[in-house]
């Protein structure tokens, strides 16, 4: 059973207080659910999904009509299980599907919040699922997933709720941003905010979209995705549906006309804005921040069983980050288990066809759920 | 490669191991001999591995195994957060045995270590009449595709846990599958002993 709703939570009057000083409320989450809850309601999993991700983790896109963003993990028979378990996943805050973002309507102007939404954090987001999670009268969380930003959040709930959350399962992730990671979203970001037509945030209602800064954002973060290898073999230097050189500026060769495409039908489905604040949050991200600077101190509550999981070809968020965390919770003699999938296909692989990442996947929710 | 079998390798380690304790098995393989402890020692446990699959194979029975490699990532690990770790069969193929063997001792209270004997008779017997590197039930690889580094007899061993002022307590006797209080070197061991198992700790 699928079902696609929004709540409000938290209010005017109880807002959601966030890390920057402000606050907001009422907070709305857009969320889709798979399968039944069961009665002891212990066969939740809760999915974070990543920056450009959304809700529609295992269902038909409402704009791009493609299948879930993970729909080769989530379903009947599927890694995670339907069948068995009672999958959520939320759109953040921040977002532009639904959930409370610099797209919707700010209940003080009632104008878009844009550039007046205040500036989030990944603990901010984490803060928001909870209430989420509260609303639906789970008292503990079978399994917290997800990757690269996703699998932020799941470490936020590990550290920030660790009483809530019985496995989790951080995939191709960080502790922090690192300087190269800070630098991607920043090109992103003036990308976005160098187009004209961006207006200083204030294009909604207008028709003038800021789709180029918002293209070339999603270019650039593409790259970034994939390995050099991937590229290497997906695209090498053949041309586009041509057989010799243009001399011009046209997409000659076809990674040109790849990602132009990766660009332009990105921005029928994502806002310019949404961007700049989640990548943000992403940058600030630190868990060490609010822990001392200590990763220890951090995990210091945690009594999870938790499985790390990195691609060898990821130079986003490299096996040599992920290991920092299963390091972190080794010292802390906490239930870790850590594998690293070779794979050519870079970052995105926790997206693609993996059968071995699948397996594991498999094989550790599976005897979890076993022990319970 | 196991010690003469695995069953008696498996018998043995049990019977020293206290129940209910904490341990570690590095090159845990696919987890057989941590299921065999849970099953009777109520141990909990977890695994190191480097090999893919069957790390995915230790997940899908329930084991909690970290990708690693004894050589590198034993350093990660807290002075005495386990009993028990547990290297069979591995020491000779670490890069740093001398160093593997003192993260063994730190970071659990007692560390069972198992090696093929390099001073076993028939070895010796092929080197001196074959004048050929050995090949046996416990030693099963060519000398060319060998992933053994570091060989050593049970005196070595022995040697060596002195040097590094490591104590060792007990010695299996492998013939009747116990453990044994260590009163020392063995003559009879040093020819006759296939493999060398031990229960260390730190001094």
């Amino acid at each position: 059973m699928e079902e696609n709703k929004i709540v409000e939570l938290s209010s005017k009057e109880r807002p959601l207080l966030l890390d920057c000083g402000k606050s907001l409320g009422p907070v709305k989450i857009a969320y889709t659910t798979y399968g039944n809850l069961n009665e002891q309601k212990s066969n939740a999993i809760l999915i974070c999904h990543a920056l450009t991700g959304d809700q529609y983790v295992a269902s038909q896109h409402p704009i791009t009509k493609k299948e879930g963003w993970w729909s080769n993990v989530v379903g009947p028979n599927k890694s995670i299980d339907t069948n068995k378990f009672f999958v959520i996943c939320p759109n953040i805050i921040g977002g532009c599907m639904g959930s409370t973002g610099p797209k919707e309507i700010d209940p003080l102007t009632q104008k878009e919040f844009g550039l007046n939404f205040p500036v989030i954090t990944i603990s901010d987001m984490v803060k928001a699922q909870k209430l989420l999670i509260d609303y639906l009268s789970i008292k503990k969380l079978f399994c917290v997933t997800g990757g690269s930003m996703g699998g932020m959040l799941v470490l936020e709930w590990l550290s920030k709720f660790p009483e809530y959350v019985h496995s989790a399962i951080p995939i191709a992730t960080s502790v922090n941003h690192s300087a190269q990671n800070i630098a991607l979203n920043e090109l992103a970001r003036q990308s976005i905010m160098a187009d004209p037509d961006w207006q200083s945030g204030n294009y909604y209602g207008t028709d003038r979209q800021p789709t180029k800064g918002l293209s070339v954002a999603r270019m650039a973060a593409h790259i970034s995705y994939l390995s050099k290898e991937s590229l290497h073999q997906k695209f090498g230097r053949n041309l586009q549906d041509k057989n010799e050189l243009d001399y011009s500026f046209k997409a000659d060769f076809q990674i040109e006309s790849y990602l132009r495409h990766q660009g332009i039908s990105f921005v029928d489905r994502f806002d310019a804005n949404s961007y700049l604040y989640i990548t943000r949050a992403m940058d600030y991200f630190d868990i060490t921040v609010k822990n001392n600077g200590s990763l220890v101190e951090a995990f210091k509550n945690t009594k999870s069983k938790v499985l790390c999981i990195s691609f060898t070809s990821d130079w986003l968020y490299p096996t040599s980050e992920n290991k920092k965390i299963v390091k972190t919770l080794n010292a802390l003699g906490i239930d870790v288990s850590f594998l690293e999938i070779e794979t050519e296909n870079g970052h995105d692989s926790f997206l693609l066809d993996e059968p071995e990442f699948f397996d594991a996947l498999n094989g550790f929710i599976s005897s979890t759920w076993r022990e319970i | 490669m196991s010690l003469i079998n695995k069953t008696k390798e498996f018998t043995i380690i049990s019977d020293v191991i206290t129940s209910k304790s904490n341990i570690i098995d590095i090159g845990c393989s696919d987890g057989s001999l941590i299921e065999y402890l849970k099953l009777n020692n109520n141990v909990v446990a977890r695994g190191m591995e480097i090999d893919q699959s069957k790390i995915r194979t230790c997940l899908s029975k329930g084991i909690s195994v970290v990708e690693g490699d004894a050589d590198t990532d034993l350093f990660d690990y807290p002075d005495n957060l386990f009993d028990y770790s547990i290297l069979t069969y591995t020491l000779q193929a670490t890069k740093n045995p001398k160093v593997v063997l003192e993260q063994l001792v730190r970071i659990a209270g007692k560390a069972i270590v198992s090696f093929p004997n390099f001073g076993h008779w028939s070895i010796a017997m092929s080197l001196f009449f074959n004048r050929e590197m050995p090949v046996n039930s416990t030693l099963d690889y060519s000398w060319y595709e060998t992933p053994n580094l570091h060989f050593c007899t049970i005196n070595d061993f022995i040697n060596l846990c002195e040097g590094l002022n490591i104590k060792i307590e007990k010695k299996a006797d492998l013939r009747k599958s116990v453990f044994k209080e260590f009163k020392g070197k063995s003559l009879y061991d040093s020819y006759f002993s296939e493999s060398g198992l031990f229960l260390i700790s730190k001094k």
